[in-house]
């Protein structure tokens, strides 16, 4: 019984020594954003401080609220896309067996290995021809080569959770496919559809390579720019830590929310359900 | 989709069946128009892409000169096998590979094993480690590229009060490697957590109980029972993250450029060097094509030796 309770509290305590490896560097970035100049690197460490916006007010009044825009602009609507395009063919894939499914579940495996510099060199020889350099608009459609096949799986996997029967009731009352689709699947999915969505606007958001590679000054997401303002302004850390936490916020808010489904999300259309 | 057959029959239906068989192709029609849009746009912007990738790996594409796009055989491919600094960066990607994988499986396994049925704020914990996986890739490098700033970092400041040496990490071409690596495993040891965390809580509970009352120990019965049972589990999990270690950028872009020297430079990032630093995109496109098939050989592999119980499609 001793033992028993031994073993519990052992177990407390790692996970607790777990939690705060997990959390503190992040912690330690969050507070660094909120001090002013020098007094983020005294040692030994100052716990108690007077907190300044100072770092967001510079931020607020920099370029970096372009960036913040470009990123909230291009995720959205490469969010919009792939939902347009996606939602349709997962609800198909669950529906109807077809000959594709197969080839687009290997073919997506076979992206999910290629790095993004795979399709980063095509992408930028041929938006150098269309000049597409530096447009949210290629960004947006750089972003389908993942966005594109999380949808299908995620929302295949959605779909067919989803029972068939209502929309076969709805079949003999004389209803028509995209019909039972409309008005049955999709509000019975509605928290596939929202999982989705979050997901593709998290992957699109953290985006960092395709932004580097194919974006200049224009259409700099808000990721690259904290890059930018790394070298060019010589670190300062303040600054970069609270461009960091404006970044990670959302994303850390949004994903409170899918926790749930992280691993479904991540590994989507490679494994069933 | 069989039901349909008994409806018909009890259901006085005013249709014979050409008229039904004529129904469901229209149906399949309808449901194939659901999908040509999507599966045309995912094959302009990843087959057509990836095919261009191919053909310009055989060309020795230089962006400052336009009239490089030109038949050229196998030389990028032959330059490639005599190039010292590419089979660096293989054995510094193999490096990274290995320890992030067996870091991140290790650490990711003894937790999922420690909260396995027996927490109370299972549900809280799990919303905590998910936390860096989904933070944006270039935060996560950011963070870690301050703690191993010497003078700046708490990291340091805690080593030299516990009296332990401070290494300038990223300067140090034995050490850099291994921030990157601390790094990497802080990200993504949480993934690996909660994929075999959910796959132990699916187990069923008859063998250990079996076990348990034929007296096996703890261990025996995490090494005999266990194990095999979740190895279906672990074959995925290491392949997931087999998969991305190979594609390390960000971490090692914005930590250690690919430095000191060349000590963290992958090869995703020489060719990233080759292509957009020194401009010869055929060359790096040659570089990704080798890493894309060795990586897709490498996952074959893995899938082979864990035959074929895995529920991958």
């Amino acid at each position: 019984m001793s033992n028993e309770r031994g073993r519990r509290r052992w177990t407390v305590a790692a996970t607790t020594l777990f939690i705060l490896i997990v959390l503190c560097p992040v912690l330690f970035i969050v507070q660094m954003s909120v001090r002013s100049g020098l007094d983020a690197f005294r040692m030994p460490p100052v716990l108690v401080f007077r907190p300044t916006v100072a770092n967001y007010v510079d931020l607020v009044e920099s370029k970096f609220v372009r960036s913040l825009m470009n990123s909230t602009v291009t995720a959205v609507s490469t969010t919009i896309l792939a939902m347009l395009l996606g939602v349709p063919a997962g609800y198909a894939f669950s529906r109807a067996r077809f000959r594709a499914q197969r080839i687009a579940s290997l073919w997506t495996l076979i992206t999910r290995m290629a790095p993004p510099i795979a399709f980063g060199i095509p992408f930028f020889l041929i938006y150098k021809d269309l000049g597409l350099i530096d447009t949210r608009i290629g960004l947006v459609v750089i972003y389908l080569t993942f966005n594109l096949s999380l949808v299908i799986w995620m929302m295949r996997a959605f779909f067919d959770s989803v029972p068939r029967s209502l929309e076969e009731a709805a079949y003999i009352d004389g209803a028509g496919i995209a019909t039972a689709f409309v008005k049955i699947a999709l509000p019975l999915a509605a928290p596939g559809l929202a999982t989705t969505a979050i997901f593709t606007f998290l992957l699109a958001w953290n985006d960092f390579f395709y932004s580097l590679l194919l974006t200049r000054s224009e259409a700099v997401t808000a990721p690259v720019a904290i890059v930018n303002f790394m070298n060019y302004e010589s670190w300062e850390w303040g600054k970069v830590a609270a461009a960091a936490t404006m970044i990670m916020l959302p994303v850390v808010a949004l994903s409170v929310v899918v926790r749930k489904y992280i691993v479904r999300g991540l590994t989507a259309g490679a494994l069933k359900g | 989709m069989r039901t349909e057959t008994t409806t018909e029959r009890v259901l006085p239906w005013p249709m014979a069946r050409p008229a039904r068989a004529s129904w469901s192709r229209g149906r399949r029609l309808v449901f194939a128009a659901f999908i040509v849009p999507a599966v045309s746009v995912l094959v302009l912007v990843t087959v057509l892409p990836l095919i261009y990738l191919v053909v310009t790996s055989f060309t020795p594409l230089d962006m400052t000169n336009p009239g490089s796009l030109r038949w050229a055989g196998l030389a990028n491919y032959r330059q490639l096998a005599g190039d010292g600094r590419f089979w660096n960066s293989v054995w510094v990607q193999a490096k990274l590979s290995f320890w992030t994988v067996t870091l991140q499986m290790v650490i990711g396994f003894a937790i999922a094993l420690l909260l396995n049925g027996r927490m109370r704020f299972l549900e809280l914990v799990r919303a905590t480690f998910i936390v860096p996986m989904v933070l944006p890739p270039v935060v996560v490098a950011l963070i870690w590229k301050i703690l191993f700033t010497p003078d700046v970092s708490i990291l340091d400041w805690t080593l030299g009060v516990l009296g332990l040496p401070q290494p300038a990490w990223l300067a140090d071409p034995s050490l850099a490697l291994w921030a990157v690596i601390v790094a990497d495993v802080w990200e993504w040891f949480p993934f690996v957590m909660l994929m075999l965390l959910s796959a132990l809580q699916m187990l069923p509970s008859e063998p250990l109980e079996a076990a348990r009352l034929d007296g096996a120990s703890r261990w025996q019965a995490l090494r005999c029972i266990t194990l095999p049972l979740l190895k279906p589990a672990i074959v995925v999990t290491v392949l997931f993250r087999l998969i991305d270690s190979v594609k390390a950028f960000p971490h090692i872009f914005i930590m250690t450029g690919g430095g000191p020297g060349t000590a963290t430079e992958v090869s995703n990032f020489y060719a990233y060097l080759q292509g957009f630093s020194y401009t010869y995109i055929g060359y790096s496109s040659a570089i990704i094509v080798v890493m894309l098939l060795a990586t897709l050989l490498m996952s074959l592999g893995v899938l082979a030796a864990a035959g074929d119980e895995l529920d991958v499609e």
